[in-house]
């Protein structure tokens, strides 16, 4: 009784004292996993120094090899001295929101990176923050209040076994009769994202409009027909037995796929193909609102949503001793990081516009003069609705 | 009377001792079995915002992808279930018939990593031995036959039918060689010593003896055949779209975020199409034990 009497004293005389205290006292004050831009998180330096005291991040789903998530997640462990757990790195979408949900108070992600839809059906699951970039992210692909937030997306590019005699540079390559028996596609088009996608790109390529795909659909029946086109799936494990030379990808699966084929001993390429540049709707990010490390959730979406040229995992050196923002300067920036992944981050246009942008690799350079063209969710649900119907026919039996 | 009583209170002294070694047994299916059924099925009855709803049911009972993946996956098991019923029954009755001892044994010990086959690895496998660029296309066409000249590919249903009998054939030849060994010599020398010809007494005493078995031998394999999915999966772009692919898509996807209840619906219409099987599946092995004991 009496302890607790002592307690509420010194509580009572320290809650006097901030009332007048100074600023710096003040930054002690702050509640990270209320703040909604640096600025209410107290700036960089004290950011950082708060994330650095929390000394971990869990991030959700993020496999080393997609959009260069690997490198993403090597540089601010090394630049901050944060430890990351990534859990479950090949996990759905679906997965990151029933573990947001459900998991114990220490496993809880600190950010979730999913599906445009699971964004905004789950967005009372997240804390509005607005990180320092906000004005650069594409409006269409953010919540107003700054609960979620577009992050990158990628552009269906043409991979392909460079052991093939012809290297196809378009989609209207692809009907030559070289490729009998040689081009794949990812999934069902009517369920799959990446497959609806190349249909859209086909359609596109051969004159159609992102409203009626019934041209990319007409162009896999020719396709499947000449023999050209066969019904294998592209996976990995198909491939690497010889079912399908060509495929349709997202171009940030590119680096990785072709370090895992160059492990198996194949050589293999993307290119954005010449005649349809389709890109993809943006997944999203979101910071939970149990998120175990506020700090460091909120330092990590500062990072990715960063639009520096720095150094990387590799080039950087110690930075003890440095202030936060000193640091936060030093460093890559995650679009860029994520340009040099074959993505195509939110900010890519402001940072076109402005200069800031990385050079993408080699074979993930969008063709100059290409329209990029984003399929709306509409046309996106009318072409799934008509592929219902018509690709079990082309599929065939 | 007192007989009466000594006898009840011996057996449900008996039934004591009896349940608990079992215990490990009910929790192991209550936590794996029974309580996702449960849990499945409440779901499937609830909407997004917790409500309850029938509206889960609705795209299943009416014409579209819902029906018409339960159409494939009935459609797929039931050849498939035919298929393996037969050929595996004959190839029983020669195995039965011709291979005794050891060379029975190993037969066996193949049927049954065969029938345990299954998943990615098999369709893997079918892959390197019959894709495009596969161990047995190449030799054949060397041989002057190329398999992908027509129409013919293994990512197809039709493929996908091949690759399924080969788990569904052994599986048959498991579960059917001991009703096959059941025939007793005695039953046919007596019928030939009564004049059956060997036709008469396979069409009134053997058949009608393997009958039941061999009915409970195709639900079984249907219901395997039915459950099976990544097979299917790992080698098809969407041409064989079965039941358990699409829960998949619903509940576990990247795309669609908002109908993880239609897939808890589509789960609860297998669960009733298992449940029928393995309904017919015990009828039948019951038919098949009276047989064997009268």
């Amino acid at each position: 009784m009496r302890k607790r009497l002592l307690t509420g004293v010194i509580a009572a005389t320290m809650a006097a004292a901030s009332m007048v205290a100074t600023t710096s006292a003040h930054a002690a004050a702050i509640d990270y996993s209320k703040c909604t831009d640096l600025k209410s998180c107290g700036g960089m330096d004290a950011l950082v120094k708060a994330a650095q005291k929390e000394g971990k991040l869990n991030v959700i789903t993020l496999p080393r090899d997609w959009a260069n998530y690997g490198e993403a997640m090597d540089l601010f462990s090394k630049a901050f001295g944060i430890k990351i757990t990534d859990d479950n790195p090949d996990g759905s979408s679906a997965y990151e929101i029933q573990t947001v949900k459900t998991a114990p108070a220490s496993k809880v992600p600190d950010a979730v990176d999913v599906g445009i839809t699971y964004g905004a059906d789950n967005s009372n699951l997240f804390s509005p923050y607005k990180v320092q970039n906000w004005n650069d992210i594409t409006s269409t692909y953010k919540d107003a209040s700054g609960r979620w937030y577009g992050d990158y997306a990628g552009v269906i590019a043409l991979s392909y076994d460079t052991s093939i005699a012809k290297a196809p540079k378009s989609f209207n390559d692809l009907k030559d009769p070289a490729f009998k028996n040689m081009v794949a596609i990812g999934g069902d088009p009517s369920a799959a994202q990446e497959s609806l996608m190349s249909v859209f790109a086909a359609n596109l390529a051969n004159g159609g409009t992102t409203s009626d795909v019934q041209k990319g659909i007409d162009y896999f029946s020719a396709m499947k027909a000449s023999g050209n086109f066969v019904t294998a799936l592209a996976s990995g494990q198909n491939f690497l037995a010889g079912a399908y030379k060509v495929s349709f990808s997202w171009s940030f699966n590119g680096p990785g796929a072709v370090a895992t084929a160059a492990k198996a001993g194949k050589t293999v390429k993307y290119v954005i193909p010449s005649d349809a540049v389709i890109k993809g709707t943006p997944y999203i990010m979101a910071i939970p609102f149990n998120a175990p490390h506020p700090a460091a959730a909120r330092l990590w979406t500062e990072f990715l949503y960063s639009e520096n040229k720095g150094k990387s995992s590799t080039t950087l050196g110690s930075t003890k001793g440095m202030t936060g923002s000193k640091i936060f300067a030093a460093i890559n920036g995650g679009q860029n990081i994520w340009i040099a992944g074959g993505a195509l981050p939110i900010e890519y246009d402001a940072m076109v516009a402005k200069g800031t942008n990385a050079t993408a690799p080699a074979g993930y350079e969008i063709p100059a003069g290409a329209k990029i063209v984003t399929p709306s969710p509409a046309d996106q649900d009318a072409a799934k609705a008509l592929l219902k119907t018509q690709w079990p026919a082309i599929a065939g039996n | 009377m007192e007989v009466v009583k000594a006898h009840s209170r011996v057996r449900s002294s008996g039934r004591g001792t009896g349940v608990l070694p079992l215990l490990p047994f009910f929790i192991f299916t209550g936590f794996f079995l029974i309580w996702p059924v449960i849990a499945v099925t409440l779901r499937s009855l609830h909407g997004n915002k917790n409500e309850w709803t029938l509206a889960n049911y609705r795209p299943i009972l009416k014409a579209g992808p819902y029906l018409h993946a339960f159409e494939v996956s009935l459609k797929l098991s039931i050849i498939t279930a035919v298929i393996g019923s037969i050929l595996g029954a004959f190839f029983a009755y020669v195995i039965v018939k011709y291979a005794h001892g050891k060379f029975g044994a190993v037969i066996d010990s193949i049927s049954a990593v065969f029938a345990n086959s299954g998943g990615v690895p098999l369709a893997f496998m079918f892959v390197a031995a019959f894709g495009t660029e596969g161990v047995v296309t190449t030799v054949l066409k060397n041989l002057g036959w190329d398999i992908y000249a027509g129409h013919f590919t293994i990512f197809s249903f039709t493929g996908v039918v091949l690759v399924y009998s080969f788990f569904q054939i052994p599986l048959m030849v498991l579960v059917f060689k001991p009703a096959i060994a059941g025939l007793r010599n005695e039953w046919e020398e007596a019928s030939t010593n009564l004049g059956a010809s060997q036709l008469t007494y396979w069409r009134r005493v053997a058949i009608p003896i393997l009958t039941p078995s061999f009915i409970g031998a195709f639900f079984l394999l249907f219901a395997g055949g039915f459950s099976a999915y990544a097979t299917a999966r790992a080698l098809t772009v969407g041409t064989v779209p079965l039941v358990p692919i699409i829960i998949g898509t619903l509940v576990d996807g990247n795309v669609i975020s908002d109908q993880a209840n239609l897939g808890d619906a589509l789960a609860v219409g297998m669960i009733i199409v298992a449940t029928v099987a393995m309904t017919g599946y015990i009828w039948a092995q019951k038919r098949a034990a009276k047989w064997r004991a009268s």
